[in-house]
């Protein structure tokens, strides 16, 4: 596969998201900038500007019409996906770190830091999916961690709940409505943050990747640890591919470690996992830094990485990739045929 | 208002000449086989006049996307996109060097055996070209480092001694076996209990040797294979008779295009020779198959 890679950053990625139907990629850096762009062929669509500090964070609607974004600006902000016109701004005291829509659009969840004596906080704002509409300007929910910073945070299925992972590497679920703690667990070695959070098609589950080398995929009704992937490289993001049962884990030694290392050993790789054998099976390479963030491309078809050196991969997969099967899949697939000639 | 505040000044005046020189407009000439030649001048980064003539093959593919895509697909660009024209911006859109990538099991095994293979490949093609036997013990090595120089007289009761045994068929352990050979050699030198002359026959089981329990009974070796061929291929061919515990098709590590040759294992003997049989002179793609079984390397 020949990757398409994206120069349109001029500081590192900090995340990529896909749109639902697959079709655009939305990237964010610390240059300020959100690009968009076609991910069949790597075109860029256009630009917002608007936010004066470092982008953390962005997330598209279901229907792909607005796009939030979360900035060390203190502030989240709205814009209009088709014309790049910023709708909506809301004013934080610290950085946002992440943003995420509920399921059907309709809320808005946002992870502010802790930072100058104030608490981290998971803040939710009723959203209007809708171009002209006034977006109100209040918050319509509050959640404080009094104990350790959420850094990264999600939706579970039907908006049920809010699952958050902290610094300290638990992972806690709260009730979507009250905003009520239900479960702290300690899931990654302690005080290992957690750097980010992805779903599964149906929130029934999720990936966390954590700096403790490990990603684990966790059930979001109890948060059973489902399975454990480990690498050997701390974990800035991970991602569950559509159609195929595969992981892919990104990381790399910290930024600030990367110039005292030839790229070789920095482990700047895109690691394929299996998602039910966990085993490793493959990895890609490609970024001078390590990888940031992870996407997979919701059609299955491909996926993207962003890394510190300000370059998006886009990678469309060959069909060895498509044909790889376990044995005992091969095996079943084969029985199954069989019995449907029969 | 930002796209114009954004030109400055300062950014070459120059580009801006070169620009609005005269540039003879892009030619586009339909070739008789299909294809376009198109022809177009521009300044490089020196400020030469530079003709590029570039030969361009246009394919039709159709497919079919959801209305909302197809609907984004024709919006207008905007921001700093604004100005690009209608496909992907060069400045911002490149394609990278192809990238490799299979899932595999034992991925972390092949990447290993991928990093040793030129060597064990010389080793056993250096050792295939030489007949070296022993005139003590018959065994595949030079008299003066037999083991039994020492204690046996030359052409004795060599059946003590299996030299198949000691070549194992791994490169690794013909190498082990090899040195083990090698240190009585030098006198004093210490031998491993395991490598003594007394048990030097009786080699205990390898751990964990390149195939680990692979069973050579049977395992054809598959030669003449095209170099387009895919495991897949050559696991669906042999399938047709008996199950098919492993496929193993040599490929070369940076073009990723087959070597030419592929080992197959089956779990049963008696399909691996229905295989062998049937297989052999078989066509496939442009070539003409020989399958015969895998021998055990000497």
């Amino acid at each position: 596969m020949r990757p398409i890679l994206l120069a349109g950053h001029e500081r590192a990625l900090t995340q990529i998201k896909y749109s639902p139907d697959g079709d655009l990629i939305f990237s964010v850096s610390k240059d300020q900038i959100i690009c968009v762009w076609f991910s069949h062929n790597g075109e860029r669509l256009g630009t917002y500007r608007g936010h004066q500090g470092a982008i953390w964070t962005i997330d598209v609607d279901p229907t792909s019409t607005i796009l939030a974004s979360g900035s060390a600006d203190n502030t989240i902000k709205l814009w209009d996906i088709k014309t790049g016109k910023c709708l909506q701004t809301w004013d934080f005291p610290t950085a946002v770190k992440r943003v995420e829509f509920s399921d059907d659009g309709t809320k808005l969840l946002g992870v502010t830091e802790k930072r100058m004596g104030h608490l981290g906080t998971i803040v939710v704002l009723d959203i209007k999916l809708d171009v002209e509409a006034e977006q109100s300007d209040e918050k319509a929910m509050t959640i404080v961690c009094e104990e350790s910073k959420a850094t990264v945070a999600g939706w579970s299925y039907l908006s049920k709940y809010i699952i958050a992972g902290h610094e300290d590497g638990s992972v806690s679920q709260y009730d979507a409505k009250t905003g009520d703690l239900i479960y702290n667990i300690p899931i990654h070695e302690l005080n290992q943050s957690i750097t980010d959070l992805q779903w599964s098609q149906d929130r029934s589950y999720f990936i966390t990747a954590s700096k403790d080398k490990t990603a684990k995929l966790i059930s979001s009704r109890d948060l059973e640890v489902l399975k454990t992937y480990p690498a050997d490289t701390p974990l800035n993001s991970a991602t569950i591919t559509r159609n195929k049962d595969f992981v892919i884990l990104g990381g790399g030694q910290a930024a600030m470690d990367v110039t005292t290392t030839a790229a070789r050993q920095g482990k700047f790789e895109a690691r394929f996992y299996h998602k039910i054998f966990e085993d490793e099976i493959g990895r890609v390479r490609g970024h001078f830094g390590p990888l940031n963030t992870v996407a997979a491309d919701p059609t299955g078809k491909g996926y993207a990485s962003g890394g510190e050196d300000g370059y998006v991969r886009v990678h469309h997969f060959d069909r060895g990739y498509f044909d790889f099967m376990y044995e005992v899949e091969r095996e079943r697939q084969n029985r199954l045929a069989a019995v449907v000639s029969a | 208002m930002a796209t114009q505040t954004k030109h400055d000044w300062a950014d070459d005046e120059e580009l801006e000449e070169t620009t609005t020189t005269d540039l003879p407009p892009q030619q586009k000439i339909q070739n008789k086989d299909g294809t376009w030649t198109i022809i177009d001048y521009y300044y490089n980064e020196a400020g030469n006049k530079v003709k590029r003539t570039r030969r361009v093959r246009y394919v039709v593919r159709r497919e079919v996307v959801n209305p909302r895509v197809a609907e984004r697909r024709t919006w207008a660009k905007f921001g700093d996109a604004a100005s690009d024209s209608p496909g992907p911006n060069p400045s911002t859109t490149t394609v990278g060097e192809n990238i490799i990538f299979v899932p595999s099991v034992n991925w972390r095994k092949e990447a290993k055996d991928e990093a040793n293979d030129p060597n064990a490949q010389a080793m056993k093609d250096k050792l295939k070209d030489k007949k070296v036997k022993c005139r003590i013990c018959n065994g595949e090595h030079f008299t003066a480092r037999c083991p039994y120089k020492d204690t046996m007289a030359p052409i004795g009761e060599a059946g003590a001694v299996d030299p198949a045994a000691g070549m194992g068929d791994e490169p690794s352990a013909a190498a082990a076996a090899a040195t083990g050979a090698a240190g009585p050699g030098k006198k004093g030198s210490y031998v491993p209990p395991a490598l003594r002359g007394d048990r030097a026959g009786a080699r205990g089981e390898t751990m964990g040797g390149k195939y680990g329990e692979r069973d050579d009974l049977a395992t054809l070796r598959v030669t003449n294979v095209s170099e387009m061929a895919e495991e897949q291929e050559l696991r669906d061919m042999f399938e047709r008779f008996g199950r098919v515990t492993r496929v193993f098709l040599a490929k070369d590590r940076d073009t990723g295009l087959a070597k030419g040759f592929a080992f197959i294992s089956f779990a049963d003997r008696d399909d691996a020779v229905k295989a062998c049989n049937k297989m052999d002179g078989f066509g496939f793609r442009h070539l003409i198959l020989r399958v015969e079984f895998a021998k055990k390397a000497a």
